[in-house]
């Protein structure tokens, strides 16, 4: 036989000595980097739900104290180990994001291909890599850092470096991004795509989290607009009328959306590969457990019967009552599924550390349940955002009240704004209030912990699920990192 | 001293013999026979005379009185002989100098075996054999002398010299073997190169013979039932332990009057079947001339499982053509081809945790019932959802209110799955030419091919098994795959015997193609029928309500070319050396060849002349060999840097999604086959003229195993990248026995074997101690396996158990040596957990070896008895030395039923030192640790096939024109011994001896006839 025989080649895919020659493979290569905005692992671990059940609003649940183990122990401290946790899905995210971002940037220059959108591409993946890179630095303590793609022979010689250079990285890489990200983008074809507001919006967090009070309030300031409540010069924001319609499948990418992660049913996703979906996986996690409606006339939410996460934790409920009155926020966000089974109108069954309380932007409802291919559990269609209107007001606000700004009237302004929406009376601008606010408004979507730690509150909100002061505002390196690399450990794991 | 003169003939044939020994006893003085097979000879009256001669048994005769002998010699067709199948031809057992075991169309016959696989269970040593699922159809695991590579273990299959596909064997009619042959070592392997690591399996279909027409039918008939029941709890115990493990839970009684309840439903009786049919039948027609011979074969088997047997049955038609053709004196042609069509019904989940009838009926409460008839339930929910499957009489089948999640009524399960099925073509077949254009030199040319095709069709009505298994769609799926593989070889062999010295050399080329499937399928939803008759693609549904899917599989292809020489002196010492050199596609142009060498001697020691005349021991042979073979059965292109699809996301809100491509792990040019290398030492012996005996020892060591160890995340791909990274050892002994006297009447035949196995990883890649991951069982707390060094493979690993703490007491004086407290938190009627590190806390450092699931030992027995007309076999297998994880409860619901053995609780001071208190929550992990308290011994010996037999007097049957008619009733399965608690000790799948619910195999009770003519 010749040798021609023993040649096969590779079907669907490609090899990289063919790659990355057109416009086409370059687009294809930059929705690999988006991909793992919208990063599921083949273990349920979505930085949602963890982050939720990492904070006071929210215990691990499911179904035992083992169902997903990783979401357990960031919710109980003493079992966050350097084995057990969900460093090595968040670690691994963000690295697969860095790397994917790198490979578009080093690709990109011989890419034959329109220069306008090369140049828009490159702003994309540094606008993204920097966005992976925040996360990263702010779940880990020391992390290494990657500006191109390294030789794999090199792999095991990388060093972790320091925190200023990380963030210096992401800042360099942020306002490169923001002058030449488009402004806004056709909802319809490329809603979730990086614009000027959403890595303004990144920035100003960076900022943010290195107490850089007065260049965060800049950004955000952008972001948001000269009138808080207004509609917005830059991107054209503007905070939805309805609170609750934020939440309906249907509204994507609406006028409060500055950055969304994008979901869809139509990819069919299937048991053999979750991290393969692009289905919305929170919806199934949060659900109720065996949950029935008996009673169809009473109107109870008609949730799909889910795996019973993230249940809500009495302090948060209680947070909704102010002065004995309901906050109008708490009936989108969460839903009392224990007083509804009392009442003989549901049926549902008690998962681990249940407390009958259900985050009900979340949970996955029937009319959203996909009649296409694939398992519908994992092709739940609903968006979450990752930043909006509200969230970037109160961002603003908290930056001019820590930071003692001059302009303390636009931080009361900004508060307002958020409440007037829901149709609550201003209160005096003040952090506890800023914070308070952020944990009613943005319930559920994974900021609480975030907030906590940016504003040194997580030893004391946390002291109930072991949270160790110095130790736990940083997941420790996933322990199988350390083999054979040079990698060093979080001295405090 | 007078002369003596006489002929020899052949016992059978009456043919005179020429060159038979005619040899005086006790000197070397003797003679040969002519041409007429006569012989003259000077002896005395005392002296004894020995007849012998290669192929027959040999005769002593005393000289006395007679001064004329006519001598028959019987052939002496068990030994010496004997033919065995090798690679690439056929050699006389007594010249094979490497380990291969036969199985021979003779043991097989009118036996009920549906899949090739069970065919060599108990009746080969070397072998690891455990059936996936007593599911009817369902394949068996089968291990060459133990497990060789961390990847692919299954033996390489050569039908008729076609190479099929590993595991797709199920389409062969065991009535059709003529015999199978294991290659063992690996001098016998080596002629098959770089696929050949785990073993080879030879199957040779039946030819015709020369002579008149003959046609054969046999045939059986039986039913099947489960052979054992689980001792689950009923409804009053369900309750009161239910009450109990909530009570100390703290939350209260849950039911009032535990006894009202009775003994409430046995879930394992609507799922059993105790009249499964099962039915099979073959007809053959052979014959042939001096020019051409066939066989030709019609198969039908049917056969219904013993579990929800609606939805679990087998069914599989058979069609046989094998012909050669004598075109000239020089010239042969001749073809093998086999068809064959399967249909098999599956129940979907077996051996899962995960739901599914078994899983369900174990784990389901026996509060509910199968079919609710209370009119004030059925109106009420859950029974008012749309999709509750109700009986032809309109009530609902019962809808646990305890025991949810994948844990449904397994009656109504059945229902939403009626219609579906499987199904498969296999054509199988080669077309070949031999010439012998001088004496002793062949050239053959072979061209065969598996062409397969199959595929699957289901339905799903609307369902509501309940709240969180259900439907609102229907959804029909059709699915069909294509496959062709194919290989072409040519051989050119010659054979010489100058004097003393015999030699054959054979030099070969082969070109192989395989794995090349294709296939499509379309799932479409919302269809407007409620039944699987009425589906089908014709129905116009909106493409967004289709789910198509389609892929092809990347061919490999495999060049070689080998060549093999044997010799062997006075057929004393034998000599066999063996080189192929592979070429494989699935390594980089670095690694495409490799080299597959071995060696192999034998000394045929009772030939030698200082050997003493005796009657113990009548015939032995020694044999050594060493050889290397591979494994390139590891996946494609991991020596190339690829670019991947289906890195997707979605912008917009279309609801459309976007193609995003990136770079897969980073890649390994140097990757080259898995190596294994294999020493064997061994003899055959026949002792006592009726026993034989052969023994070997074998070591095993693969070296290069491919494994994906974990790269630093940080570099940022998806998956890992290919290495040659992991070693292992398999070291056993096997010994087989035969014996065959007759006795007056009686014919006795006793054959047996037993194998034992030792297997180690080695090695695992530089700073690895052991493979994360292992085989996970539901909620447990840890995976239940490791694969470490120094250990088995997927070794059990899991926590030791001390006991169980008695009183509060024994909490407090359980301390390390510093005198921390090891379990603060556990109370009486908890496990006391080693703390294996003594740092004071059980975590999961104390999790230790506690067992392995392959079986040291392997052993088979069958007893044969001829008296008269009556026949009667038994045969039985088993093995020892496994343990069994026994998964059958669910942890993770806490309201699940219990076996029996949980009667036996903790309950007070002294009430149990092995089964712990039942308490909601499991605080103590006493239950979701994993640990020695889930495993018991794998030990069993089962009475495999019992049958007694009766042949009709020829004298009655030849008026009929009937040469043979025997009839039949048989036993399959009747006996298991074991102490193994489930239903079954045989548990088969890649990481064997997991029950989690494995489908048992049937007992079956059958009655069959053969005839011919």
């Amino acid at each position: 036989c010749s040798d021609d025989f023993l040649e096969v080649e590779p079907t669907g895919k490609s090899t990289e000595a063919f790659y990355y020659s057109s416009e086409s493979e370059a687009y294809a290569a930059l929705v690999a980097v988006y991909d793992i905005v919208g990063f599921v692992s083949s273990g349920y671990i979505d930085k949602l739900p963890a982050l939720n059940s990492a904070s006071d609003d929210h215990y691990a649940g499911g179904g035992s104290s083992g169902d997903i183990a990783a979401f357990q122990a960031w919710n109980d401290y003493s079992k966050l180990t350097p084995a057990t946790g969900p460093q090595e899905d968040l670690w691994s995210k963000g690295f697969q994001g860095v790397y994917r971002a790198n490979i578009l940037l080093s690709k990109l220059p011989g890419v034959p291909m329109s220069e306008e959108k090369k140049v828009r591409f490159a702003a994309e993946a540094q606008a993204l890599r920097a966005y992976f890179y925040f996360d990263l630095i702010r779940f880990f303590r020391s992390i290494p850092k990657f500006d191109q793609p390294i030789n794999f022979e090199d792999v095991n010689d990388v060093e972790q470096v320091s925190r200023e250079s990380i963030y210096s990285f992401i800042e360099e890489d942020l306002t490169a991004a923001i002058d030449k990200l488009p402004a806004t983008v056709p909802v319809s074809t490329e809603g979730g795509r990086m614009t000027k507001g959403a890595a303004r919006a990144i920035l100003g967090q960076v900022y943010l989290n290195q107490k850089k009070f007065a260049l965060a309030a800049e950004q955000f300031a952008i972001v948001n607009g000269t009138v808080p409540g207004g509609k917005s010069e830059e991107g054209g924001y503007e905070l939805l009328e309805n609170f609750g319609d934020l939440f309906v499948v249907g509204n994507e990418y609406n006028s409060e959306s500055i950055f969304e992660i994008g979901h869809t049913n139509t990819s069919n996703g299937v048991w053999d590969c979750i991290a393969c979906t692009e289905g919305n996986v929170m919806n199934i996690l949060v659900g109720p457990r065996d949950y029935s409606v008996i009673d169809e006339s009473a109107g109870a939410p008609d949730f799909i019967s889910g795996y019973s996460f993230n249940p809500v934790t009495e302090s948060l409920a209680s947070a909704f009552v102010q002065n004995g009155n309901y906050d109008p926020r708490y009936k989108y966000s969460i839903s009392n599924v224990d007083s509804l089974a009392e009442a003989g109108v549901v049926n549902y069954s008690k998962g681990y550390d249940n407390t009958g309380y259900f985050l009900k932007k979340f949970a996955g409802l029937k009319e959203d349940k996909s009649t296409g291919g694939g398992n519908y559990e994992l092709n739940f269609p609903q968006n979450t955002y990752e930043l909006r209107l509200a969230d970037t007001y109160l961002l603003e606000a908290e930056a001019i009240v820590s930071g003692n700004l001059d302009n303390q009237s636009r931080a009361q302004l900004l508060l307002d704004a958020v409440r007037a929406r829901v149709g609550l009376a201003s209160i005096p601008v003040n952090i506890d209030n800023i914070l308070h606010e952020r944990r009613v408004e943005l319930a559920g979507e994974g900021k609480r912990w975030f907030d906590l730690i940016r504003n040194g509150r997580a030893a004391s909100a946390l002291a109930d699920f072991g949270f160790v002061a110095g130790k736990n505002e940083f997941l420790p390196i996933p322990l199988l990192e350390l083999n054979n690399t040079k990698i060093k450990q979080d001295p405090n794991y | 001293q007078s002369t003596i003169t006489g002929t020899v003939m052949d016992e059978e044939t009456a043919q005179p013999i020429p060159g038979v020994n005619v040899l005086i006893k006790g000197t070397s003085k003797g003679t040969v026979t002519d041409i007429d097979g006569s012989f003259t000879l000077e002896a005395a009256s005392d002296q004894i005379l020995i007849f012998s001669f290669i192929g027959y048994m040999s005769q002593e005769v005393p000289v006395g009185n007679q001064t004329t002998f006519n001598i028959s010699l019987g052939q002496d067709v068990e030994t010496l002989d004997e033919v065995v199948v090798v690679g690439y031809g056929v050699q006389k057992k007594k010249e094979v100098t490497g380990a291969i075991t036969s199985v021979g169309a003779e043991d097989l016959e009118s036996l009920p075996i549906n899949n090739v696989g069970q065919a060599l269970q108990g009746r080969t040593s070397g072998l690891t054999i455990a059936a996936n699922s007593g599911q009817p159809g369902s394949a068996a695991t089968i291990r060459v002398r133990g497990i060789t590579s961390l990847n692919n273990n299954d033996p390489l299959w050569v039908v008729d010299g076609v190479v099929v596909d590993n595991g797709g064997i199920g389409y062969l009619n065991q009535s059709d073997i003529e015999s199978i042959e294991v290659l063992k070592d690996a001098a016998s392997q080596a002629i098959y190169g770089a696929r050949a690591a785990a073993g080879v399996v030879l199957v040779t279909t039946k030819k015709g013979k020369k002579g008149g027409l003959k046609v054969n039918y046999s045939g059986y008939y039986g039913t099947s039932a489960p052979a054992r029941k689980l001792d689950l709890l009923n409804a009053t115990e369900y309750a009161t332990l239910r009450n109990e493990a909530s009570l100390a839970a703290g939350k209260g009684i849950v039911y009032d009057n535990p006894s009202e309840f009775g003994k409430g439903t046995d879930w394992q009786d609507a799922i059993f079947n105790n009249h499964a049919k099962r039915q099979n039948h073959e007809v053959s027609l052979s014959g042939g001339n001096d020019v051409s011979t066939f066989y030709l074969s019609f198969g039908y088997l049917n056969q219904e499982g013993i579990v929800v047997s609606d939805i679990s049955e087998y069914e599989r038609y058979n069609i046989r053509l094998n012909s050669t053709h004598n075109v000239a004196k020089w010239l042969k042609v001749g073809q093998n081809l086999g068809y064959s069509r399967e249909k098999s019904i599956g129940l979907g989940n077996t051996n899962s945790e995960f739901g599914g009838p078994l899983s369900s009926a174990i784990n389901l409460d026996p509060l509910t019932p199968v079919v609710v008839k209370d009119d004030s339930l059925m109106n009420t929910a859950p029974y008012t959802n749309p999709g509750v499957v109700r009986d032809a009489n309109g009530y609902p089948y019962g809808i646990s209110s305890e025991v949810g999640q994948e844990m449904t009524n397994p009656v109504a399960y059945m229902q939403t799955r009626l219609g579906n099925y499987g199904w498969s073509d296999n054509i199988v077949g080669n077309v070949f030419a031999q010439a012998e254009p001088i004496e002793g030199l062949i050239l053959r040319s072979t061209l065969g091919a598996k062409l397969s095709f199959w595929g699957d069709e289901s339905f799903t009505p609307i369902y509501f098994l309940n709240s969180s298994t259900n439907t609102s769609q229907t959804s029909f799926n059709r699915g069909t795959n294509r496959k062709l593989d194919w290989n072409l070889e040519n051989t050119v062999s010659y054979s010489k015997s100058i004097n003393d010295h015999k030699f054959t050399v054979l030099l070969g080329q082969g070109a192989y193609m395989d794995n090349r499937s294709k296939g499509v399928n379309l799932t479409v939803f919302n269809i407007p029928v409620d039944n699987f008759d009425d589906a089908s693609l014709n129905f116009d549904v909106p493409v967004r309500s289709t789910a198509p899917g389609g892929y092809e599989n990347i061919p490999h292809a495999v060049s070689s070319i080998f060549g093999r020489v044997n010799y062997s002196f006075k057929e004393k010492y034998l000599f066999t050396a063996t080189v192929r050199r592979d070429g494989s596609s699935r390594f980089s142009d670095k690694n495409k060849y490799g080299y597959f060498p071995s060696g192999s001697i034998g000394w045929v020691t009772s030939e030698e002349d200082f050997w003493p005349e005796n009657d113990i021991v009548n015939f032995l042979k020694i044999r050594g060999s060493y050889g290397i073979v591979g494994n390139d059965n590891i996946g494609d292109f991991a020596y190339l840097l690829t670019i991947s699809p289906g890195r997707n996301y979605t912008f917009g809100n279309s609801g459309a999604y976007s193609n995003g491509w990136s770079p897969d792990a980073p890649p390994n040019r140097n990757l080259k086959w898995e190596e294994t290398s294999q020493a064997n030492i061994g003899f055959e012996a026949t002792v006592l003229q009726d026993l034989t005996v052969t023994f070997d020892w074998y070591k095993k060591v693969t070296t290069g195993i491919l494994q994906y160890p974990r790269i630093p995340a940080y570099y940022g791909t998806v998956g890992n990248t290919a290495k040659n990274a992991a070693d292992m050892e398999n070291m056993g002994l096997e010994l087989e026995l035969g014996y065959r006297k007759q006795l007056g009447e009686f014919n006795l035949s006793v054959n047996g074997n037993v194998s034992y196995l030792k297997n180690k990883v080695t090695y695992l890649n530089d700073g690895v101690a052991y493979l994360d991951g292992g085989e996970t069982f539901q909620s447990s707390s840890y995976p239940i396996t490791r694969t470490a060094v120094g250990q088995p493979v997927n070794s059990f690993y899991g926590f030791k158990t001390l006991g169980i703490f008695q009183n509060q007491e024994e909490i407090d004086n359980y301390r390390n040596e510093e005198g921390k407290l090891i379990q603060p938190n556990a109370k009486p009627g908890d496990f006391k957990w080693q703390d294996r590190d003594g740092n004071g806390e059980i975590n999961e450092k104390d999790r230790d070896f506690i067992g392995s699931p392959i079986p040291d030992w392997s052993y088979g027995l069958t007893l044969s008895l001829e008296y008269k007309n009556f026949d009667f076999m038994v045969f039985g297998q088993g093995v020892a030395g496994n343990e069994i994880f026994q998964g059958l409860r669910r942890l993770d619901i806490i309201k699940a039923n219990y076996q029996t053995s949980a009667l036996g609780r903790w309950t007070g001071e002294g009430t149990s030192n092995d089964y712990p208190r039942l308490v909601d929550e499991d605080p103590n992990r006493n239950f979701t640790n994993p640990s020695d308290f889930y495993l018991e011994k794998g030990d069993y010996f089962r009475i495999k096939t019992m049958q007694l037999g009766y042949s009709l007097p020829s004298a009655l049957i030849s008026k009929a024109g009937m040469t043979n008619a025997r009839v039949y009733i048989m036993a399959e399965n009747l006996f298991t011994f074991t102490k193994y608690s489930g239903y079954d000790p045989e548990i088969g799948g890649g990481v064997m001896s997991i029950d989690r619910g494995v489908y048992p195999q049937a007992r079956s009770f059958m009655v069959g006839l053969s005839v011919g003519f």
